[in-house]
């Protein structure tokens, strides 16, 4: 790659896929992160100190953060339309940008029980974005159907705000394509082959005759900052995170 | 209101808003007959701090009874919430335990971290029925009170 000026250690996964999603994010929006969240929370803080210097972070767990009243305040600022762009996993994510958070299998005779979809059904709507990232990229992850709906990525509840944004992954990054209603290829990360991201996928991500480009997420600039002042704050909203991306 | 809750929780209602027309989904508050909640400082009229990044308060305030295990029991003028804490009038709570790291094995922000070595224990050990016995056994009923639980898991702040 061509980030080595800046650092000897080559780049990490983890720090692409930040990189890729800080790209995402636009100045001046209000970016709130939820629980079990570091790398959008390591994305927004570079994205506000590199391009988005206007951005507003509501990092869940930042000493920095303080809320008056307790963690309903996030929902209610969601509900009152105040945040722009809010981060979602799934443990299966289909097509349609549906994510599931409850069980695989049969709801009543579940394989697994999920831990559950808490807010992320309300959320998802009454976010104007919204952007998932996962930590794996396979077929059980990305299938053709959920097992179950949590959230849907778009739908025509007159309340709504928005949806699905975009779906970063530790292979590519994926957009939702508001027409087709379908999750689509957007890039590859460097060292990645498109191959790749198609066998590990479990349904067609709408490449067709598409040119898919290779994304290089992070300038030399954005590495520094991010091995700077990011990873300063990292250790002390998310201790573990940071110090297994970059040491103890 | 698309999601598949809708199909298997049967309580779950819609109601139309009768001033903006749309369909939305309704549900019955929850209303514990006892809660109980974890808090850095309290005094002995019922008044507590504590954290602010969680729902203690709201759940304070619906539940019939709530119950707020302390820290520290302090003098009513030091009943200070600190940054990341909010305060909880007394009428919202019913008695007051003094138990110092009575949260463990989770945190008690600013005063101690979870115990993630003791989770993991906990997790491997409710694997199989014989050994979450075994663990009930060793950490619930054979210390004889809180500060001999405290002993056995090796508690300490920080």
């Amino acid at each position: 790659m061509t980030n080595m000026a800046t650092s000897t250690q080559p780049v990490q996964t983890q720090e692409v896929m930040i990189g890729a999603i800080s790209s995402l994010l636009r100045d001046g929006e209000w970016v709130a992160t939820g629980t079990l969240s570091p790398l959008p929370a390591a994305a927004a803080l570079l994205a506000k100190m590199t391009h988005a210097p206007h951005l507003t972070t509501l990092i869940y767990g930042d000493p920095d953060f303080r809320l008056s009243e307790g963690f309903h305040e996030l929902f209610a600022l969601a509900q009152k339309g105040k945040i722009d762009v809010f981060f979602l996993s799934g443990v299966q994510i289909d097509k349609q940008g549906r994510i599931n958070l409850s069980i695989l299998g049969d709801y009543d005779r579940p394989t697994v029980r999920l831990p559950g979809g808490a807010g992320s059904s309300m959320l998802s709507a009454l976010v104007r974005r919204v952007i998932m990232f996962t930590t794996n990229h396979n077929q059980r992850l990305f299938v053709p159907k959920v097992d179950f709906i949590n959230a849907t990525a778009a739908d025509d509840a007159p309340w709504r705000r928005g949806g699905l944004s975009h779906v970063v992954t530790p292979l590519c990054v994926m957009a939702f394509d508001g027409t087709k209603k379908e999750i689509v290829l957007e890039s590859i990360f460097p060292g990645v082959s498109l191959e790749e991201v198609v066998r590990n996928t479990g349904f067609d991500l709408g490449i067709g005759e598409r040119h898919i480009p290779t994304m290089n997420p992070l300038t030399d600039e954005e590495l520094a900052v991010l091995r700077g002042p990011v990873q300063e704050r990292m250790r002390r909203i998310y201790p573990q995170f940071a110090a297994s991306v970059w040491g103890s | 209101m698309h999601s598949d809750l809708m199909k298997v929780r049967r309580d779950l209602k819609t109601v139309r808003d009768p001033y903006s027309g749309n369909e939305y989904v309704v549900v019955l508050p929850i209303i514990p007959d006892v809660a109980i909640i974890h808090a850095s400082k309290g005094c002995r009229s019922g008044e507590i701090t504590t954290d602010a990044t969680r729902n203690d308060r709201l759940l304070a305030m619906a539940a019939k009874k709530t119950i707020a295990v302390v820290e520290e029991l302090v003098e009513p003028e030091a009943v200070l919430p600190g940054r990341q804490e909010v305060f909880v009038a007394s009428v919202h709570i019913d008695a007051v335990v003094l138990a110092p790291g009575g949260a463990h094995p989770t945190a008690c922000p600013g005063i101690y971290e979870t115990d993630a070595a003791h989770i993991r224990e906990y997790v491997a050990a409710s694997k199989d029925e014989q050994g979450f016995r075994a663990y009930m056994g060793k950490y619930i009923f054979s210390p004889e009170d809180h500060g001999r639980y405290l002993e056995v898991v090796n508690f300490h702040k920080g």
